[in-house]
């Protein structure tokens, strides 16, 4: 009886290690995301990253976890070209962001969606305007507009809220309609920073179990979260900086800190 | 840029305007002041072009015979003069002829006929020179006087000389000031479109993220700034056409001889309601320029 307790823990060593092998086989620049000694010093001299190596797989889910300060608001803005690399090359689907000239980024952030902690809705739109004007502002036809918006809303668990204003809605429905509007593009990964910073327990669930749901159709995310008891049910792969430098990589993580 | 990309651009600078309504009825107003003395400066401008084509068209030397010269050695001094190549045309005016010129001209029949002292003509015998070349009509004027039985020669080029040199001076003192009202008219429009962007900054930085062009987020500033400045336009171009048809219509009205021969109101008002509207444009589009370059991080 004793080793049949221990055969899921077996099993998931071995999926671990099928997993970090099919990573390892992959060669430079067929990651999603690539760091290579990745560096980034602000004009004040702080060193918010240093030496970074990562690499981040088609499908994965990855937790970036880390005291505040550590670094890892750095990493993220790294990640959609929202700050530069000081030094190190950072390579997002196959294209090192360092060297793109600026015209292109937008081209490189359009497979990226990005959600943050206060949703950033805009106030005078309804749900549905405003998971559109991601698509209006890639000039999506109008015509292909429509059909799209309300399947992911409907996708999000919204699709009899479509004209409700941000204000009429509660939290988790805000942050409901930000991850409809970075999905509604179709971004090979997502980028979600504190997502469920501002909700209560119940809506920061529902807000996992739909990242889940995305990245179960074949979408990557990657999360910077606090929130412990996320990251210890989910057993994703966690990825934790301290001081700039990344200290822990782990397929099936813990979040590792007390807060 | 897609028609319907296009039609929002131009709804969402719509909506910019107003928004912030009064800063652009004020910068509206600030380019109609700017645009109403360029508008001066440019109704100065092609009226100088216009007269010193004309002059130059009438350019000509006027060569005074000898009193008494017979027939025969006037149309010998006549031939002289054709072979000259500084000439393009020479005629020989009679002096009853040039009496009647000066009549239809002066329009004032009465006062000419007055200047006669009985049968007396007061006029010399003339030959009109055309000049081939109006910048050697002084050298024209040189050479006729030298024939023998020319007594004088005169082209008036001095006169002229002195009206271009005097409409030079005021042309460039209204220049300086147009230039420096459209600097600051530039300005007040930036002003609005800073407003306009900061009022919008949280739409800019969602439209960034989702990956909209550069172009798709500056589009609507240029053309709320364009917009200013082309609604700016407007009335400097209507009160400058009213004012210029009076002034024209005064100028021009009664039997008084005019030296001034000013644009008709009909070429001009093309003319300079094209230049005018195109020169608000460049002011808001300028404008628009300023902040998005200062203020609108992409």
């Amino acid at each position: 009886m004793e080793s049949f307790r221990e055969i899921p823990d077996y099993l998931s060593l071995v999926i671990g290690k099928i997993a970090n092998d099919k990573r390892c086989a992959k060669t430079e620049g067929d990651f999603m995301i690539e760091m290579h000694d990745v560096w980034k010093v602000y004009p004040n001299g702080i060193e918010a990253l240093r030496g970074i190596d990562v690499k981040v797989d088609q499908g994965e889910f990855v937790y970036i976890v880390g005291p505040s300060g550590a670094g890892k608001s750095s990493f993220i803005k790294l990640m959609y070209r929202e700050e530069k690399p000081t030094h190190g090359v950072v390579l997002i689907n196959g294209v090192n962001v360092k060297r793109v000239r600026d015209w292109k980024i937008p081209y490189v952030r359009r497979r990226i969606g990005v959600v943050f902690q206060d949703y950033k809705l805009l106030p005078h739109l309804s749900a549905y305007e405003n998971v559109a004007f991601a698509m209006e502002a890639v000039e999506t036809p109008k015509r292909e507009m429509r059909p799209r918006v309300q399947e992911v809303l409907e996708l999000v668990g919204l699709g009899d809220r479509m004209k409700a204003l941000p204000s009429q809605l509660s939290g988790g429905e805000q942050q409901r309609v930000s991850i409809a509007r970075a999905i509604v593009n179709n971004p090979t990964f997502i980028i979600a920073d504190e997502p469920t910073g501002n909700l209560d327990p119940e809506n920061s669930w529902d807000i996992m179990y739909l990242l889940e749901e995305i990245n179960a159709r074949g979408t990557t995310v990657v999360m910077a979260t606090h929130n412990k008891e996320i990251v210890n049910t989910m057993r994703q792969r966690v990825i934790a900086i301290e001081q700039g430098v990344i200290v822990r990589d782990e397929l099936e993580g813990e979040y590792g800190y007390e807060d | 840029m897609k028609i319907e990309t296009t039609g929002r651009h131009f709804r969402e600078a719509y909506r910019g305007i107003m928004k912030n309504s009064w800063m652009s009825f004020a910068a509206m107003g600030t380019v109609a002041v700017t645009l109403l003395i360029f508008g001066v400066f440019l109704i100065f401008a092609f009226n100088i072009n216009y007269l010193t084509k004309e002059l130059d068209k009438q350019l000509a030397v006027r060569a005074s015979l000898q009193d008494g010269t017979p027939a025969a050695k006037q149309v010998e001094i006549l031939n002289k003069l054709k072979q000259n190549p500084l000439v393009k045309t020479a005629d020989l005016v009679p002096k009853d002829k040039g009496l009647e010129e000066m009549k239809k001209s002066w329009g004032d029949a009465n006062f000419i006929e007055g200047l006669k002292s009985g049968d007396q003509n007061p006029l010399p015998d003339i030959i009109r020179l055309e000049p081939k070349d109006p910048k050697k009509v002084k050298q024209l004027e040189a050479e006729a006087k030298k024939i023998s039985g020319i007594v004088a020669a005169d082209s008036g080029g001095g006169v002229t000389q002195t009206l271009l040199g005097f409409s030079g001076v005021v042309r460039n003192v209204i220049l300086i000031f147009g230039l420096a009202l459209s600097v600051l008219a530039a300005f007040l429009i930036s002003n609005t479109i800073k407003l306009t962007i900061i009022a919008r900054r949280k739409e800019i930085e969602v439209m960034r993220l989702v990956g909209a062009s550069n172009w798709f987020i500056r589009w609507p500033f240029f053309i709320e700034g364009a917009f200013i400045g082309i609604t700016g336009a407007i009335l400097p171009i209507g009160i400058l056409l009213i004012l210029y048809q009076a002034f024209y219509n005064t100028i021009n009205s009664g039997a008084a001889y005019t030296v001034i021969q000013m644009m008709p109101v009909t070429s001009l008002g093309s003319y300079l309601a094209v230049s005018t509207f195109i020169l608000g444009a460049i002011i808001g589009i300028f404008g628009s320029v300023l902040s998005v370059r200062k203020f609108l991080k992409i």
